[in-house]
């Protein structure tokens, strides 16, 4: 046992204690074993998709939706990505990314590090929302064909949420700064 | 003067040496313990470090500590890997394995139709069972505002039009916020 001697006798209660150390250790066993079986050792993630629905009904009238401007992602070319930035219908600047698959790990991913490099580049020249207290986020919509694999859509969308901003909620943190979508016709 | 020896005296600080077993009576348990010129038998388990050791492991397995649990993944779903990933959250589990939907490890439709007429469309079975899980959530939380968040299991090799699908039918029924489940991936790609 261990003992703390916090000096000389006053003659009344023993100021000598001794920590009970072999209890001490099982209780830690105890709480070690616990923790370790109930471990959970999963590295699943999540990618956040909106799908740009209406809400249920409500009292007040719907606020005006100011037309924004989105960053079309088109992936249906065999060689190459089209980036468009529309504001409604109309469409304010096309750029063409090649399609270039960078492997990564062992079980057959792969990125796109070109487009997601040409992504932030784009959200830094024409973002809109850009501050720290905005709650909005740049909206993208994904063109993708119907045969694309789902490995490929999430390699786009990956590369889409490259860029990040800081935002300012209950605590300062960096989130993407562009919501996808996928386009539907 | 000279100066009185000072072994006269109860010497108040003694000289260092041996002193632990030196009171053995036994000669030979003396000798064994004290060492007796070899290793000695006698030896004290380090227990500070030991518990500073079980410490750092309390602290260590309190801080990646899940109250949520362990997440179901179906065996036959090959989920993709992605980078720029944000945490999981507690919500409504969508499988597609093969061309079974699962909502929680229930059946809950089939992409066969899809599949087959190779256009998007709704899968009712599916829309339904969300539509229920919508409605017995706000019953249970009648003050919370509902967070419609939806978790798509999909394997890597699923169409896009399936995904699509199932990503439509899932906002149809209440559920906006679409999360795609995924395996994280170190910035290095590893």
């Amino acid at each position: 046992m261990a003992g703390i001697d916090v000096g000389g006798h006053g003659g009344k209660r023993t100021t000598n204690h001794d920590i009970p150390l072999i209890p001490f250790i099982d209780f830690l066993l105890c709480l070690v074993a616990f923790l370790l079986v109930t471990a959970v050792w999963s590295q699943m993630a999540r990618l956040n998709a909106d799908a740009r629905v209406p809400g249920p009904p409500k009292d007040e009238p719907p606020e005006e939706i100011k037309k924004e401007k989105q960053l079309h992602v088109e992936m249906k070319g065999e060689t190459s990505f089209k980036l468009e930035w529309k504001e409604g219908n109309t469409v304010v600047n096309t750029i063409d990314v090649a399609k270039k698959q960078v492997p990564v790990g062992e079980k057959g991913d792969y990125r796109y590090p070109e487009l997601a490099k040409k992504i932030s580049e784009e959200w830094t020249a024409n973002g809109s929302h850009r501050a720290a207290s905005d709650t909005k986020m740049d909206q993208a919509v994904l063109h993708t064909d119907n045969s694309t694999p789902f490995s490929d859509v999430i390699a786009v969308i990956d590369a889409i949420y490259t860029p990040k901003r800081d935002f300012t909620g209950k605590k300062t943190e960096k989130i993407p700064a562009f919501n996808v979508t996928f386009a539907v016709n | 003067m000279a100066e009185k020896p000072l072994s006269r005296f109860t010497q108040p600080i003694s000289v260092p040496g041996r002193r632990l077993m030196h009171h053995v009576p036994l000669k030979f348990v003396r000798k064994k313990v004290l060492g007796g010129g070899h290793r000695a038998a006698n030896h004290e388990v380090p227990l500070i470090p030991f518990i500073d050791f079980l410490l750092c492991i309390v602290c260590f397995l309190l801080a990646s500590f899940s109250a949520s649990g362990e997440l179901p993944i179906d065996k036959n779903v090959k989920l993709p890997n992605a980078e720029n990933v944000i945490d999981m959250t507690d919500a409504p589990m969508v499988a597609i394995t093969g061309t079974q939907i699962l909502v929680d490890g229930n059946a809950a439709g089939s992409t066969r139709a899809i599949e087959e007429s190779n256009r998007m469309q709704r899968i009712d079975e599916l829309f339904n069972v969300l539509k229920n899980k919508r409605e017995l959530w706000k019953q249970l939380n009648p003050s919370k505002e509902f967070p419609g968040v939806v978790i798509l299991q999909v394997d890597r090799k699923v169409q896009a039009l399936t995904v699509k699908s199932v990503f439509q039918t899932a906002a149809f029924a209440g559920y906006p916020n679409v999360s795609f489940m995924v395996g994280r991936l170190g910035k290095s790609g590893e």
